[in-house]
This record gives structure tokens, sequence and C-alpha cells, in this order.
């Protein structure tokens, strides 16, 4: 796939352009004409948004110019059903002339993910591993936590980033306490929520830092600095949450995180710190592993 | 055993796209037939019944226009052919006439069932952009949008019905099946509410090929094209639009205040087992499903006081209903008529539309009449052909309707007396 176009486009193709895009706004028109005629990557988010947002609601629209668009769910927040998806990738086909297959749209599922894919087309480059979903099932199996103190519900990792989510039902026992007769969601329970998504990260990416399995009961949630809680969370609320890597060392692991609720920043924390240790025999047995899977073919 | 109540009506047709329209129209004999621009010099025909307020012809449905009462989401939107379109706004009328809240809309014991024989405009101009460009620029939505059963999916999704839905292919008879069906459903307890749907686009794709079997009439006045009964009758003109009836188990409707129009009273369908598109020379299908309908309402023919008939304006499909009627009603005569006169053939909408018409009339207190005879076909004998419509509502009233292969259904509509 090209990335640049060869040719600035002939008034036929131009008019081809804005015909097909007449429903879009005049800024994604005029940014497609750029990117087309002067090979200009940096106008492709503008004409991807501007065609999401043309199929979007009107009632909608406006979100995708508030800050923190790039957060927004494509389906969830948008009501872009994946049929609409189609619509979209047919047009962006279209405007910026490149191919999309069906099977890449899988992974998309915010705003930032879109534009994120779309660049990696453009500039060439192989797409880094896309987001491996934990199954929502599985979490409570593969976590320490459990009923009633799981406060994650869904969960994504792609890279060092893991992504996650939970909805407050409104039914958690200590909002009959926090507060009387006025349900909030405490703060400490959304540091405590980001420290289980950064638990799950070490139970399930595939970190070169991690020399071996890490053995759920030996996870420690020590320290949190830098916390800004910004916004009330109530029952209804959906926390976005999002946490990074940023340096693990056995026993140690540092991460920042991240939690918004309808892209509206709620908490940030600096530095989450949780000690842990791996599973016995987990970490010479790598190679063991490897070993003992030959033997059986040998035998 | 449980009756089957009216209980609200939705109109989109060439005689008016609101029940007050309508009725005016079908008391006043006026007609809604024009000359088409969907029509060309070349073709041997040249009038349609034709909705207004409504512009469909563009093959992008954002380009659609249609009256500023109704808001149809993008979402919604994106999936229809204009007969969807034309339905979606009845299906609003009717249930903002019947008064039902959403949740009285959206629960398992409301269905929906649909006739329509999908969208031959959508099919063609789909399959053809497949040929020519490929199918990876064909809209998604190509699929749902046109194919028979595009009126189901649409207004199942965009209303949220959650009790039966399913649609019905028997040609010009598919609203009367979809009407008896529904009636069956409430009555086996299995439905309290079912929205019953006829629609077509009524446009050049729909309605033209009935010229290739030489169906239409070549008139070129819209006053004369469509005139069921006259001698000198000479093909059917084409219409599209939507007709909602909601049918309502009676104490159900009762419990909660509705306005009623009257009763769904039984119904009855027989096949001519004849010909692939000709009606029995003798009428014999049609006259076995009155009487099977009079059985099923339990009541005899003397007691019909109407009969709102199939009558297209074909010379052989008049007079076979004609002799039909013969045979039903075996020396008796009530008042008929065909509103076909007024609005065109609706091919499957038909049924569904012409017996929103009776049921109007019925709550309205008149007969509407057959439209636009000059001189009565002499070979009909034995009917009284009600040429103007007239005051005073039949207590009892059938609808015929028949379809290609020789299905045909008779409805039995009985005035609701309050009790």
């Amino acid at each position: 796939m090209s990335s640049v176009p060869n040719n600035p486009l002939t008034p036929e193709q131009e008019e081809s352009l804005r015909d097909s895009l007449k429903r879009c706004s005049p800024e994604t028109i005029t940014a497609a004409i750029a990117f087309r005629n002067q090979g200009d990557n940096s106008q492709a988010p503008m004409v991807i948004i501007g065609i999401i947002e043309r199929f979007c609601e009107p009632d909608v629209r406006p979100k995708l110019k508030e800050p923190g668009a790039d957060e927004l769910r494509v389906a969830e927040d948008l009501g872009v059903d994946s049929l609409t998806m189609v619509e979209v990738v047919m047009l962006v086909e279209e405007a910026l002339e490149i191919t999309i297959d069906n099977s890449e749209l899988g992974d998309l599922r915010t705003i930032g993910d879109v534009k994120t894919f779309v660049g990696y087309k453009l500039s060439g480059e192989a797409m880094p591993e896309p987001a491996k979903n934990i199954e929502s099932l599985e979490i409570p199996d593969i976590m320490p936590h459990g009923d009633p103190f799981l406060f994650v519900q869904q969960a994504a990792i792609r890279g060092d980033e893991i992504t996650g989510s939970y909805k407050i039902s409104g039914e958690e026992d200590f909002l009959r306490g926090h507060f009387k007769d006025n349900p909030v969601f405490p703060a400490s329970i959304m540091l405590e929520a980001l420290g289980q998504l950064a638990v799950l990260y070490l139970l399930r990416a595939d970190d070169e830092a991690l020399a071996g399995k890490v053995d759920p009961s030996k996870i420690l949630f020590t320290s949190c600095d830098g916390v800004r809680c910004s916004r009330v969370c109530k029952p209804g609320d959906t926390l976005s949450m999002s946490v990074k890597a940023k340096k693990i060392r056995h026993p140690g692991a540092l991460f920042t995180g991240t939690i918004l609720v309808d892209s509206e920043k709620a908490v940030f924390a600096e530095e989450i710190s949780l000690k842990f240790d791996y599973a016995e025999g987990t970490v010479v047995a790598q190679e063991a592993e490897g070993e003992s899977a030959d033997k059986p073919a040998a035998e | 055993m449980p009756r089957v109540a009216i209980t609200g009506l939705g109109f989109i047709t060439s005689i008016g796209n609101d029940q007050a329209t309508v009725c005016d129209s079908l008391r006043e004999l006026k007609h809604g037939i024009a000359i088409s621009p969907e029509f060309s010099e070349r073709d041997p025909i040249a009038t349609l019944g034709t909705i207004k307020g409504f512009d469909t012809a563009s093959n992008d449905v954002e380009d659609w226009t249609y009256p500023e009462e109704y808001t149809v989401r993008r979402e919604h939107i994106r999936s229809m052919s204009p007969h969807v379109l034309f339905a979606h706004c009845a299906l609003v009328q009717a249930i903002k006439d019947a008064g039902l809240s959403d949740e009285e809309v959206s629960n398992r014991d409301t269905g929906l069932f649909t006739a329509s024989a999908g969208s031959a405009r959508g099919i063609h101009y789909n399959v053809e952009r497949m040929n020519s460009i490929g199918i990876g620029r064909v809209s998604p939505m190509a699929v749902v949008s046109s194919v028979v059963g595009t009126l189901s999916f649409n207004l199942v999704a965009s209303f949220k019905i959650k009790g039966a839905s399913g649609g019905f292919a028997s040609a010009c008879a598919s609203s009367g099946h979809a009407l008896g069906y529904a009636f069956d459903e409430i009555k086996l307890g299995r439905q309290k509410r079912v929205f019953v749907v006829g629609a077509e686009d009524g446009n050049r794709e729909a309605i033209l090929p009935f010229a290739g079997m030489r169906a239409l009439s070549p008139a070129k006045d819209p006053d004369i094209a469509s005139r069921p009964f006259d001698a000198a009758r000479n093909g059917f003109v084409g219409t599209g639009g939507g007709a909602v009836i909601l049918l309502e188990e009676l104490e159900t409707a009762k419990a909660r205040g509705a306005k009623i129009y009257g009763e769904l009273a039984g119904w009855g369908q027989a096949s001519d087992g004849y010909n692939v598109a000709i009606s029995h020379p003798e009428g014999l299908g049609l006259a076995e499903a009155m009487r099977r309908a009079m059985a099923s309402a339990e009541i005899t023919p003397e007691q019909v006081d109407y009969v709102n008939a199939h009558a297209t304006s074909t010379q052989i499909g008049d007079l076979s209903e004609v002799k039909g009627l013969n045979k039903a009603f075996e020396g008796y005569s009530p008042l008929v008529s065909s509103t076909k006169a007024l609005t065109g053939h609706g091919l499957s909408l038909a049924s569904a539309m012409e017996t929103g018409f009776t049921a109007l009339a019925m709550s309205e207190n008149f007969t509407p009449g057959s439209a636009h005879i000059e001189t009565i076909d002499p070979k009909i004998e034995g009917i009284d052909v009600l040429c103007e419509s007239r005051e005073g509502a039949p207590k009892y009233a059938l609808k015929n309707s028949s379809g290609f292969g020789g299905a045909n259904v008779t409805l039995v509509l009985k005035q609701f007396t309050g009790s």
C-alpha cells in the first residue's frame, strides 16, 4: 500500500471526492483534498473524524469536538454499530485511497484506536499488536479479588497498557454509608480499582520485565502518589480506566493510572506501586518447560 | 374466546396522509391519481396513485424528504426503501391515534405483521452496483433495505417490537393474510395486540412490470384511469404508500379506554388452484373465501351490508369477483364498491389500506362509493354497485382481496356497538 499519493487530484477526481464527502463538514472536505494533493498525512485524523461524525446521529456529534474525544467508544458512546462502521470504512477508503480489511476493524474500540490504526496504515509501518481482550467471565477467576471487592469488569491489554472498565451499579454495599442518602463512589475505591487493573496486568501481560509467572497471592498494593480526583462518580457511571506500566523490576512494579467517565477526567494517579513475587519454580521453569515439551516427542 | 377490535389506523396513501384527508376523499370521491414522472413518453402507461409530501426518488436515502411532523433517525432511515418510510410514518400515526405508550408498543404481547413485495428499485440499484463497481462499494444495508422482509426488519427494530413478527407474501392478498393471521394470534391468546402493516414503493420498478402482462391501464387521463366495474375499464393504476391497522384484544382495549373503530369479526381464505396470475373466471376461490369468512364471524349473507371489493379495474378480475359475489350471496346483494377507483391498486398494501378505509367509514358513519363509473359493465348482474358514497355505516362489511396464484382472503368487519 502506498501512503503518499503520486499525483494531485484531477478536477474530475476532486469533484468526485467532494461529492462522496458532501455530507461531511467543509473542514473534512478541505482536509481530504489537502491529504490527496499534498500527501499531507497529518490531515488524516481530521478526515476520519469528519467521516465518523457524518455517520453519527446529530445529537451525539458535538461529543467529537469536546476534549477527550479520543477516549469516546465508537459503539457505546457514538452509537456506531458494526454496519455503520462498514459505511465509515468505505468512505475512509475512498477519501484516503487506502484499503482496510474487515478483520482489522474488530479491535478498534475508541476514536483514538481508529486514529492510531489509520496512522499506521498511512505510514506503512506494521501495527503494534492489537489489544488483547480478557474475557469478562475470566476476570474473577484470574484475580485474587472477588465479589464484593472486585472492581474490574472488562479489560484489554495492549503493549505496556491495560484498559478496563467498571460500571457503578448502585448495589455496592458501601454506598449505603458513602454517603447517607447520597451514594458517591469513594475515591479510595477508585484507586483500589486502578490497583486491581495493575494486578491484572502483572498476571496477564507478556511483559519482558516479568521473568516468570506472577503468583496472584503474592501481590500487594504498597503506595500511591500524585493523586488528583476531579469528578464525583455516582451509580450509573462507567469508570473507563487505564493503567500504564512505567517500571517493572522484581519485586517492584510502578504504574500510572487514569479514570475517565463519559470522557471526563475523574481520577489521575501519577504513581501506583505494587510489590509482587513469582510463583514458585516459574522463573527457571521457562526453559525447563521448553525441554519438557520436547520430551514426549523424543520418547 | 377473545374478540378483536380495531383501535388504531395510520395512512400514507395517494388519497391522504392523515385520517381527516382520507375520510374526506372517501366521502367526496376525490382520487389521488396523477400523471407520474416515474414514466416516460416511451412507456405505455402514464398514471400512478401518487404519494404527496414525500420525495424518495433518489437512491441515496439521505436525499429523501418527508413531511416535517415526522423525524426519522439516520440509524433507521439508512436501511429503508421508500415503502418502509411510508409505513414508518403510518405506524407513528397509528400509535399516536391509538394513544399507546412506549411500553404498550414494546412488550412480549404486542406483535407486528407486515406485507410488502420488497423494493425492486433497491435490489436493482445494489445488484447493478455490485456487478459494475464491486461488492466492496455496495452499502452494507443493501440486503436489509431491499429484500422481501425489509418492512419487518426495519419496523421491528425501530419500534422495538418484542412480540410476534413476520411478513406475508401472497401478492395482492398479502396484507389480507397478515390481518387474518394477526386476528388468529389474538384469538388464540398468543398476543394482545398486533400491528398489521401493508406497504409498497409504488414507483416505476414496482409498477411498470405489470404493463408487461398488460394489466395496467394505458389511460392518460387521471380522472378516469382507474374505474372498477365500468364497461370501459382497461386495467389497473398502481400505487404505493403505507397503511397500518392496530388489532387489539377487545377487553385489553376497553380496559385502557381505547377508541374502537370496529371489530374484526372473522376471516376466511381459499385458493383457486387454477392459474399463476389470472383469477378463476367463475370466482370459485373468492366465493369460498367469503363463505368461510361469514361462517367464521357466525353471520348469514343477509347480515352483510357492504363489500369493499378487490376489484382493480381489469376486465377479467372484476367480472370474476362479481361471479364470486353472486355465488357467496345467492340472490342477495350487499352494497359493493371498490375504493381502488380513488387510490389505484396498492398490491401488498391494498388489503390493509382498504380494511382501514372500511373501518374508518364505519366509525364515521358512511359507506364509500365506487368512483368513475360512467356506464356500468352490462355483464355485471345481480350485484348492487354503489356509485356514490352515502350516509350510514354498514353493520357488517366484507373486505375481499385476491392475489397471484389465486390466493383469496375475505375479512369481516363489524360495527362496534359499545358492548
